[in-house]
């Protein structure tokens, strides 16, 4: 609080009684809450219809194959943001940490076998959350902002580093000799009537939705986003959830770069282009606020869901890529300035 | 206006901050490089190449002293020049370049109206923004840069003017009028007041709101502007840079000493902290460093800065 | 001394504010005349800042009339009535401190003054004038708390003010520095500028004031030239109320010491030491800013400090952050519940059941039935009036989110419980309710330690009392044995008593 808030005594006398009102509300309103609590979902159904209208090739067995596979590197990334922007914070790092664990991971099937590379390479995403973890508690840093800057900047070193560690240079898995068939079977084998992949994304899913709702840990992220001094007087660790969350949210992502160069069967140290604002945008379209504290990985589901089916639709109908790039950047304007709205 | 006191303030200024010994440190290290440093033509081309950013910091000033921050400088960058060079096709060059520059300004407008009267946190308001821009200069051009038709477009960005090239004269004149617009002007006095204490501002009558909306417009406006002189340079409208402009010119803005908190900082310090950018790039170049490495040395001194500045800010808040 | 005559600067007439559940101000009536320095005086919560805001239109009143330098003030803003010549230097100064002093003085009229150069003309103008040499460019921020508040006197004589009203001017000036503020005031005074002087320095006021009003609860007790009174007058004036079974007996079960603070220091706090018994109910006096929030912030492990000692039991105990300080049974109900306490958007259980996962959790998974049962426990037990646990806090009327931090911290039972304003904004059913219950901790055992700006309420509920001022502790009193004006002394820092 500034002096000038104090003295015009911002901080000041009685909060208004606000008379609890047994009586639901009128049936007009809760149609519009309705309505904005699952409006993600309308769209979803509204965007499918009328693409399904009018492109047909859309229903086409393929291209929801395709959706299918596309989704798994977007929902794993998207999942661990959720509980950083549970948690109140942001991570731009997403990009980079992609980039960094595919080139360092596809490169070490060679020399080291595929099930310590995979192992590595999940273990680069830890080191990568736990160095973001680090760089935020050691500075200080307690907003937002600060938050995204300093993971901005660890996005271009990650992405720096995997350039350099790659040489530049595209590793495909054609050019190993040894066994892939691990990574193969990520990225494109099939278990049952599902792929692989969306198997892996069900298991997550499952895991981190037990995580956010059932463990005191994830209640600790919710308090933490929700009010940082009141958690940290009821004795919650802020500091805690802050390596919590960056470490789980660097390791979904090495989990969702892994699913990535699974499917292409090749890593450029490129290859993460793009991911932190989709997964930004899924987790905000989801509905899950930038504010902090209230949320769900649920949601993050649907965001991608949305994202997703929005660019697939966009590819039938033939718009662009950068088109795509300029509505996404659109849509998360708009999505970040309704939720601030709401939640005044 | 007093030139001898106003030339020893700016000193005053130059010698306080950590830049001016981040520089001395790097030109006194480039002095046994054996290298090509210290040639007139290398120093020239240094200011030269830095011109451009460097505008852009003047612009990006005025929105962090106030409190704020634009990230989307970036996007608004390529897509004025993009748009200058596809209106040269149809235009006399004036008319396009004074579009391409208002069409900044009109980014600046959406910026300020989202981040000052809608209250979102212009952080991540003006990502939003600079990624649609991107978005939509990427699909102008359909990521293959255009070349500019206009030979006298050309000259603008290339030309020199008796030995000093056009772009440091144009950058001088930006420095000049903006560190007037923030020294000598109500509305340059009044960014500093509301980004020292927004309500003490406020409650002295200063309008806080259509204040620091106008710095999103100027900061937009300079945007566009930089962007019109990068496309006469390269002599093409090219989408490349819009990712990464953003963030190497807020820090550099930060390492001059105008803190993301507000109310401290100048155009003197914004123009040295990116200078202390530039004199790395061309100190990295004339090492040979190849260019991986200089990009692994560059993000990490942004993040050392913002780092720095984070502390610095911790630190004063615990003081016991 | 009514009427409206042309020697009346400031007439105030009736005027009345109330806020939800508390009558901030009574019919409070008084006239400034022109040229006098009027000393105002009461305790905290008075009503002496709610009537300032009134004054510069940051709240409306609810009735009465205002009449400044003959005209009837409406509807205003600060901006506005520093403009109609009635300038408040706050108690926080409302200085903008990366700016140099010359800026601050004309802040937002720079065009006006054309520029830095007339800025600074006009502020080395005026800041002569009352003999101060401080340099116009000099940074507010490098200033002391004395040269501060001359630039804000300057920023008031900027603005040719008639009425200029000090809040607590002198709470941070040194002996010296005091003077020349005296020297100040009787020049403004010689200008022909009344002041209105709210102070708790009563020493001051009586040297520096012409006449001098009394507030309490929200009235003005009494208005007189200052000859006509005498300092004892004022403090029982102050404090002086009929109790009307406002709080229940005192509990009387003070035991073996429980809790050693010994030799705590922060920027504020000089080498601060008490004791704390089983059963007592502790109270914290003293002004705002004295430093009382400070000593239980650093107890509790909120806030950083250096080198002091915490024994609890005749342990020695480390705490660094409030988790150590929960393990080691403290509790702490803060300051401002909404910004410090609650988390608003959430639900009554998730406020209630924040503190104590241990008790509701199986190796780090919740158990929801049991945190249901917690929740609906300490609801039923302290009376917590909510439609369900599953209801946004914010929807609580501010009694009711109180209890819910007291519940939270009751859950914990824990040994010694912080209390810092635990019945602001609290309507008086509901303060009952909560004084019932720290009787009902002690009787069990536990210790309190209770900060409240009610005067009354610490007297009443406490068993010991120490008196904070400055920064250290001045007094340690019984308040069965001492008289609410001897405490009040003390906290105002005019005698060390030790009863």
């Amino acid at each position: 609080m500034t002096n000038a808030e104090m003295n015009m005594g911002l901080g000041a006398p009685a909060p208004k009684v606000i008379a609890i009102s047994p009586d639901a509300p009128r049936r007009g309103k809760l149609v519009v809450a309705f309505l904005k609590e699952y409006l993600v979902l309308i769209m979803i159904a509204l965007l499918v219809g009328i693409t399904a209208a009018v492109e047909p090739k859309f229903l086409n067995p393929a291209n929801l194959i395709n959706i299918e596979r596309q989704l798994g590197p977007l929902m794993m990334v998207s999942l661990g943001m959720t509980f950083v922007i549970i948690g109140g914070f942001i991570d731009l790092s997403v990009a980079g940490t992609i980039n960094l664990v595919a080139v360092v991971t596809i490169s070490l099937i060679q020399p080291l076998g595929q099930g310590t590379a995979l192992l590595l390479g999940l273990g680069l995403g830890i080191v990568c959350g736990a160095l973001n973890a680090v760089l935020i508690l050691s500075s200080g840093a307690v907003t937002q902002a600060e938050a995204l800057f300093l993971t901005f900047g660890m996005s271009t070193v990650y992405s720096a580093l995997a350039l350099l560690y790659s040489h530049g240079s595209t590793m495909h898995f054609w050019d190993m000799t040894a066994s892939k068939a691990l990574f193969e079977t990520i990225g494109s084998g099939k278990l049952g009537p599902f792929s692989v992949s969306f198997v892996i994304f069900l298991v997550c899913l499952a895991l981190l939705w037990f995580f956010q709702e059932k463990t005191v840990e994830g209640r600790f992220i919710r308090l933490t986003g929700g009010n940082k001094t009141a958690a940290r007087l009821a004795g919650v660790s802020i500091a805690r959830s802050i390596v919590t969350i960056y470490v789980l949210c660097g390791f979904m992502t090495a989990v969702g770069a892994i699913v990535l160069f699974s499917r292409i069967t090749t890593a450029a140290p490129t290859i993460g282009l793009g991911f932190e604002t989709n997964a930004i945008l899924s987790v905000v379209v989801g509905g899950t606020t930038l504010l902090g504290g209230k949320g769900s990985v649920l949601r993050t589901v649907m965001g991608v869901l949305l994202v997703t089916l929005m660019s697939n639709c966009l590819d039938l109908i033939n718009v662009s890529t950068y088109l795509q790039v300029a509505v996404k950047g659109a849509i998360l304007v708009l999505a970040i300035w309704l939720d601030n709205r709401k939640q005044a | 206006m007093n030139l001898k006191a106003s030339g020893a303030s700016l000193l005053k200024v130059a010698t306080r901050q950590k830049a001016f010994i981040a520089i001395v440190i790097m030109l006194v290290g480039m002095l046994f490089s054996h290298s090509g440093f210290y040639t007139a033509y290398n120093l020239l081309d240094m200011l030269n190449s830095t011109s451009i950013l460097l505008i852009l910091a003047f612009g990006v000033t005025l929105t962090i002293v106030s409190g704020g921050c634009d990230l989307s400088i970036g996007g608004t960058l390529v897509v004025s020049g993009i748009v200058a060079v596809k209106l040269l096709n149809v235009m006399p060059m004036w008319p396009a370049i004074i579009i391409a520059v208002a069409i900044g300004a009109v980014v600046g407008f959406v910026n300020g109206f989202l981040a000052v009267h809608q209250k979102t946190e212009p952080f991540i308001i003006t990502l939003g923004t600079g990624l649609l821009l991107v978005g939509i200069a990427q699909q102008l051009t359909d990521a293959h840069p255009i070349p500019a038709t206009n030979p006298d477009f050309m000259m603008i960005g290339n030309g020199d003017f008796h030995g000093v090239p056009n772009l440091v004269i144009i950058m001088a004149v930006c420095f000049v009028a903006s560190y007037v617009l923030m020294r000598f002007t109500a509305f340059g006095r009044n960014l500093y007041a509301i980004g020292g204490d927004y309500e003490v501002a406020r409650y002295s009558g200063i309008n806080v709101i259509r204040t620091k909306w106008l710095a999103f417009v100027i900061s937009g406006a300079a945007a566009g502007l930089a962007g019109v002189l990068l496309s006469s340079k390269l002599n093409t409208g090219s989408a490349v840079y819009g990712e990464t402009t953003a963030l190497v010119v807020n820090c550099g803005v930060v390492v001059g000493g105008t803190s993301f908190a507000g109310g401290i900082g100048g155009i003197p310090q914004s123009a040295l902290g990116l200078l202390v950018f530039g004199l790395l790039d061309n100190s990295m170049n004339m090492l040979g460093i190849t260019s991986y490495y200089q990009v692994l040395l560059k993000g990490g001194a942004i993040v050392a800065i913002i780092w720095l500045d984070c502390f610095n800010q911790k630190r004063k808040r615990e003081a016991v | 001394m009514d009427g409206v005559g042309s020697d009346v600067i400031l007439s105030i007439k009736d005027v009345s504010k109330s806020f939800p559940g508390v009558r901030a101000l009574d019919n409070v009536s008084v006239d400034v005349h022109r040229g006098t320095v009027h000393g105002l005086v009461g305790e905290n919560g008075a009503g002496k800042s709610t009537l300032m805001k009134i004054l510069s239109g940051v709240y409306e009143r609810d009735a009465g009339t205002v009449i400044f330098d003959g005209q009837r003030v409406e509807r205003t803003t600060p901006h506005q009535s520093m403009q109609s010549g009635l300038a408040i230097i706050y108690q926080e100064l409302n200085l903008v401190n990366k700016m140099s002093v010359g800026e601050n003085i004309f802040l937002g009229r720079f065009r006006e003054m054309k520029g830095m150069r007339g800025t600074h003309a006009k502020a080395r103008e005026i800041l002569d004038s009352i003999g101060c040499n401080i340099p116009t460019t000099r940074l507010v921020a490098d200033l002391s708390v004395s040269e501060k508040q001359m630039v804000e006197i300057a920023k008031a004589l900027s603005f040719k003010s008639k009425l200029i009203i000090m809040d607590e001017p002198s709470s941070s000036l040194t002996g010296e520095e005091l003077v020349e503020l005296a020297k100040i005031i009787q020049q403004l005074k010689s200008q022909g500028i009344s002041i209105i002087y709210i102070s708790h320095k009563l020493a001051e006021v009586f040297e520096f004031c012409d006449v001098i009003s009394v507030m309490r609860d929200g009235r003005i007790v009494d208005t007189r030239p200052t000859a006509d009174f005498t300092r004892n007058d004022l403090i029982s004036m102050m404090v002086g109320r009929t109790i009307e079974n406002e709080y229940p007996p005192r509990p009387q079960c003070v035991g073996a010491p429980l809790l050693e603070v010994k030799h705590l220091n922060t920027r504020k706090l000089q080498d601060i030491s008490f004791t704390l018994h089983y059963g007592e109910i502790l109270g914290l006096v003293g002004l705002v800013g004295a430093g009382r929030t400070e000593i239980v912030r650093a107890l509790f492990g909120a806030d950083k400090v250096r080198g002091h000692e915490v024994w609890i039991d005749g342990r020695k105990v480390k705490i660094r952050k409030p988790m150590d300080a929960k393990e080691a049974g403290l509790g702490f109900i803060p300051e401002d519940r909404k910004l410090q306490g609650l988390v608003l958007p959430f639900s009554v259980e998730s406020n209630i059941t924040m503190a104590a996962f241990r008790k509701f959790s199986w190796f780090g998974l919740i158990r929801k039935s049991l945190e249901k049962g917690i929740a609906a426990r300490q609801v039923a037990a302290l009376n917590v009036k909510t439609p369900s646990t599953r209801v946004p806090v914010r929807n609580l009327s501010g009694g009711n989110q109180q209890k819910c931090i007291v519940g939270r911290w009751l859950e914990l039972s824990p040994r010694i419980l912080i209390m810092d304003e635990p019945t602001r904004g609290i309507d008086v059913g509901a303060k009952y309710e909560i004084y019932m219950l720290m009787k009902e901790i002690a009787e069990r055992g536990g210790a309190i330690i209770l900060i409240s700006s009610e005067l009354p309420e610490v007297l009443s509920m406490s068993n010991r009392v120490l008196t904070i001022f400055e920064g250290r502790i001045t007094g340690e009193l019984i308040p069965e044995r001492s008289s609410a004006d001897e405490i009040m002394s003390s906290a105002l820092g005019m005698a060390r008593v030790t009863a």
